[in-house]
């Protein structure tokens, strides 16, 4: 907890590090050969991997993200600082209980409810968490762009949640399945696109555009009115994922012509949507006004890449019927590059800006404060983000390739840039390339002197 | 033609402000351009400023940072700061300086 003033989420920074330990331990799930791509994609081990990455890294990472830059979206304060705190702890005792109940699926007895009773416990805690944010969000009229991103992808996260809870519990007792009805019991079992497509596209992705939304421009000086373009990639990211979910849930209940066509149309538009997002952030590099770019914006560069290799991948993967073959490699791409991509290198800079604002806030006008980028070692933290994309891409490749063990090998060097990028945070926490910079006390740290001043 | 007094103590004013940082951009509030004015009357300084974003985190304490300062120089008895969003902020506010700093052109919009 940071003690500060209303502007700062308290808990955000508690938030950042259960995020970032639950990413190294998904992936060391995966490189220590329990879960894929050593073992299969429906393994217990491969299921509680990939819920550590998504439930326990990614979401807690934009809910982290979110209660610190809502109240700068919509200008207001959150209605309490005790609900994310609610928020997180609901959410990591949830994600160890579901990580229990998935290690012992298939073995009956009690400990198999700890699945159910932990994605409850999940729902609860998200509901929260997005309670939290919504009050916020809906007081600010008219709602910004990234605001409405937000809103949509919070409405995601409610189906990803519920869909995902009704999983666990047909996944607990097997016998409900049947007894709640045939449509039911089909879409439990073959729902598991929604979810991913709710998940990873409508929660995650959509409010990880909304807030790329609010922090490319203010840290590029971009204009932040991003026009019709930025409501063109909202109304058909929202549109679209909505419609295809709709149309993939009517698809398994009742099968047809029209829901088919609905979900190929509701497809277009999220590729349409995140065609033009690309666009839109290419558009937003080249009208920046601060010429010179920081290392999270560069290195996010790899994130957008990412996304936009993914975007192709599903299309030649849709056209050539070879999407189920290409799952592992487009969920690498859009899991590990895209979105924790854009996740840790965005990590680098609100990191140390929370860690000046907590140590050097209060001194400011007192004495020669460091600036925020005087908290990283840009030159000496580049290679490691470097590591982190080319490792991504090699874990894709090989996994496209069905190579495994050239994919677990990646993974590794992926958990080694984790790890790297985890001491680099915790440095700039911990002010500790501003200590080195300043030999003496008296001694003003580099703040730029301006011409004229007197300094 | 000799400055008045209180021209003097409102340039005293602006100088000494150029020891606050926006901490994001790391360079003065005063040639970034977010103190649209200050009014000095006997020992009391009212600031007129904004920031870069509406809502910007670091908001309370840039403003703590200006009565801070201010309150350091001789003879001032109390420091008001008022943070306004109208003018909106942007590049084009920031000094010669500043923008030769930030690489950013004269005529950028």
């Amino acid at each position: 907890m940071i003690p500060t003033s209303d502007r700062l989420s308290r808990w955000t920074p508690a938030i950042f590090v259960c995020a970032l330990v639950n990413f190294g331990f998904g992936l060391a799930l995966s490189v220590s050969g329990f879960a894929w791509p050593l073992a299969p994609a429906s393994a217990p081990a491969s299921l509680a991997m990939v819920h550590t990455l998504t439930i326990g890294w990614l979401t807690l990472l934009m809910f982290g993200a979110l209660f610190q830059f809502v109240p700068v979206i919509t200008a207001r304060a959150l209605p309490s600082q005790i609900w994310p705190l609610a928020t997180l702890i609901g959410v990591e005792s949830g994600l160890v209980s579901m990580i229990g109940g998935f290690l012992a699926l298939g073995r009956g007895g009690a400990a198999a409810l700890l699945l159910p009773a932990g994605g409850g416990l999940v729902t609860l805690a998200v509901l929260l968490g997005a309670g939290a944010l919504l009050v916020p969000l809906i007081a600010k009229r008219p709602a910004p762009l990234s605001a409405r991103f937000v809103l949509a992808g919070l409405g995601f996260l409610l189906l990803t949640v519920l869909l995902g809870l009704a999983f666990a519990v047909a996944l607990t007792v097997p016998a409900l399945g049947p007894a709640l009805g045939p449509g039911l019991a089909v879409l439990l079992g073959d729902g598991l696109g929604d979810h991913v497509l709710a998940g990873i596209g409508g929660w995650f992705t959509l409010t990880a555009i909304g807030v790329s939304y609010e922090l490319l421009p203010m840290f590029m000086l971009a204009p932040h009115d991003r026009g019709a373009l930025g409501v063109a990639v909202l109304v058909s990211g929202a549109g679209g994922f909505f419609v295809a979910f709709g149309a993939g849930l009517g698809g398994i209940i009742s099968p047809g012509g029209g829901v088919w066509l609905a979900e190929q149309i509701g497809r277009l538009a999220i590729v349409l949507a995140l065609g033009l997002y690309l666009l839109d952030v290419a558009r937003l590099y080249r009208s920046r006004r601060r010429q010179q770019i920081e290392l999270h914006n560069r290195a996010a560069i790899g994130a957008f890449v990412a996304l936009g290799l993914a975007v192709l991948l599903a299309l030649g993967a849709v056209a050539f019927g070879h999407l189920t073959a290409l799952a592992p490699t487009l969920v690498l791409l859009l899991l590990l590059g895209w979105l924790s991509g854009l996740g840790v290198t965005q990590l680098y800079k609100i990191v140390a800006f929370l860690a000046w604002l907590s140590r050097y806030g209060s001194q400011l006008g007192r004495h020669p404060v460091p600036r925020v980028q005087d908290l990283v070692n840009e030159p000496g933290s580049r290679g490691v983000f470097a590591l982190y994309f080319a490792s991504v891409a090699i874990a894709a490749l090989a996994a496209m390739l069905g190579w495994p063990e050239v994919t677990r090998a990646a993974l590794a060097l992926t958990l080694l840039a984790v790890a790297l990028l985890a001491r680099e945070y915790l440095r700039a926490w911990r002010a500790h390339y501003a200590r080195a910079a300043k030999p003496a006390p008296d001694r003003p740290l580099p703040i730029p002197p301006p011409q004229g001043a007197r300094r | 033609m000799t400055p008045s007094p209180a021209t003097l103590r409102e340039d005293g004013a602006r100088e000494a402000l150029r020891d606050v940082i926006d901490p994001e951009l790391g360079y003065n509030i005063v040639d970034l351009g977010l103190v649209y004015g200050i009014a000095i009357e006997g020992g009391v300084i009212d600031v007129t400023m904004t920031m870069t974003t509406p809502g910007c985190p670091a908001q309370d304490y840039i403003v703590g940072g200006v009565e801070r300062r201010l309150a350091e120089e001789p003879g001032v008895t109390g420091v008001f700061v008022s943070v306004v969003w109208e003018p909106t902020w942007s590049p084009r506010c920031m000094s010669a300086a500043a923008k030769a700093h930030f690489r950013i052109r004269e005529d950028a919009p």
